[in-house]
């Protein structure tokens, strides 16, 4: 079995060069690097693999076209691609919602919500990246069970602050404070992140 | 901080026809008679209706895409390709070099003014499963990454670089070097050098 992968800056900065001077062949590199990546955060958002798959389409349409948007600055180009890929998934979610077309798959989605977080067989575990995985997901893991609920709400369903309090029937300060609490405590825990290189 | 969360999600691995058509679909060109095309086709089943309207359409809709995204490619590749080689401000610079016991060369086609280069290996030895190429730019402050090459296959690959800055104060590119480094590639050479050369 093929041991795992981190994501190496220095490769995701020789992407970007490469993407920014119209490289396709990067575009198809970048595929296999993080496409496991986008699918598997749309999937958890989605709970749909057909919506999954046209979030990955647009997300490569995006960074295809808009790659110069990217200011490799203000941080490395997974993470930002990944940013992509929640809104995009979070824009299918509410359209879906608008819609209300698929409101009983949704339920038994959200049922499923506690398994879906779980790590995955141990066959993903050659996708590059999965030793940040592994970082994020204790992160995530080690928080209260209350602060963990109000960040799930907030990231992977994109609900506002007003509507997690109406979900859980808390007041609005109550999850204003625990996702700010809860965003203090993965600052700190994923800070080695940002500064990641192999 | 927050864009990481995104990793917390278990990945999943894509199905193998999702590449192709995911690249098609980027490197499509953007039309504008498909918005009316589409409008039009959408009457068209609204008014005749029926199954056989319904695939047509899809069958067409992907043909289309799918051409559309080849001759693009096609056209994209010959454009870079002519306007590296017939560039008046292109040098070109061919490097034999010796990999894995074998004979092969590196042509970099230097363009000065779009501060672009495209680069073509032939003949380079396949990488080991933990190892990649990797192209540096030789500035006069020091080696500067330009590209990952992980290479899988014995065919040749050509890409196209942006060349570092360009800009006042911004360093100076002075000549190229390859080297074998990690697959992931390294913030500066550690391994075998494949060539150096000061252009």
């Amino acid at each position: 079995m093929t041991s795992p992968k981190r994501l190496s800056q220095e490769h995701q900065r020789s992407l970007e060069r490469r993407l920014k001077a119209g490289d396709e062949h990067a575009l198809g590199e970048l595929f296999d690097l993080v496409a496991p990546w986008i699918l598997g955060l749309a999937l958890h958002i989605l709970h749909d693999e057909d919506e999954a798959e046209e979030v990955v389409g647009d997300v490569f349409v995006q960074v295809w076209r808009h790659i110069d948007q990217h200011d490799a600055g203000r941080g490395p180009l997974v993470p930002w691609i990944l940013s992509i890929a929640r809104n995009r998934s979070l824009d299918a979610l509410r359209r879906r919602r608008r819609w209300r077309r698929k409101s009983t798959h949704l339920e038994q989605a959200q049922e499923m919500e506690g398994g879906a977080s779980a790590p995955a067989a141990s066959h993903e575990a050659a996708v590059p990246g999965w030793p940040v995985h592994r970082e994020v997901h204790a992160a995530l893991a080690a928080l209260s069970e209350e602060q963990r609920r109000v960040v799930v709400l907030s990231y992977f369903e994109g609900m506002s602050h007003r509507e997690i309090a109406q979900r859980l029937r808390l007041p609005l300060g109550t999850v204003k404070t625990r996702l700010r609490m809860a965003h203090q405590t993965l600052t700190e825990g994923l800070r080695h992140l940002k500064d990641w290189v192999e | 901080m927050t864009d990481w969360l995104g990793l917390s999600a278990a990945p999943r691995t894509p199905r193998p026809e999702l590449k192709g058509r995911v690249l098609a679909r980027a490197l499509a060109p953007r039309r504008r008679w498909r918005g009316p095309l589409a409008a039009a086709a959408m009457i068209t089943l609204a008014v005749g209706g029926g199954g056989g309207a319904w695939w047509a359409y899809r069958t067409i809709g992907t043909l289309t895409t799918e051409r559309d995204g080849l001759v693009a490619r096609v056209h994209a590749l010959e454009d870079t390709v002519s306007t590296f080689i017939h560039g008046p401000a292109t040098r070109l610079i061919q490097i034999p070099v010796s990999t894995g016991g074998r004979v092969g060369s590196v042509t970099i086609f230097a363009d000065s003014v779009r501060h672009r280069w495209l680069v073509r290996c032939d003949g380079l030895a396949p990488n080991a499963r933990d190892q990649a190429y990797q192209l540096w730019f030789i500035t006069d402050s020091g080696m500067t990454s330009a590209a990952v090459m992980p290479m899988n296959e014995d065919k040749p690959m050509v890409m196209a670089l942006e060349m570092p800055g360009g800009g006042e104060g911004d360093p100076r590119v002075l000549g190229a070097a390859m080297s074998i480094e990690p697959r992931a590639g390294s913030a500066s050479p550690s391994g075998p050098m494949v060539f150096h050369r000061l252009l």
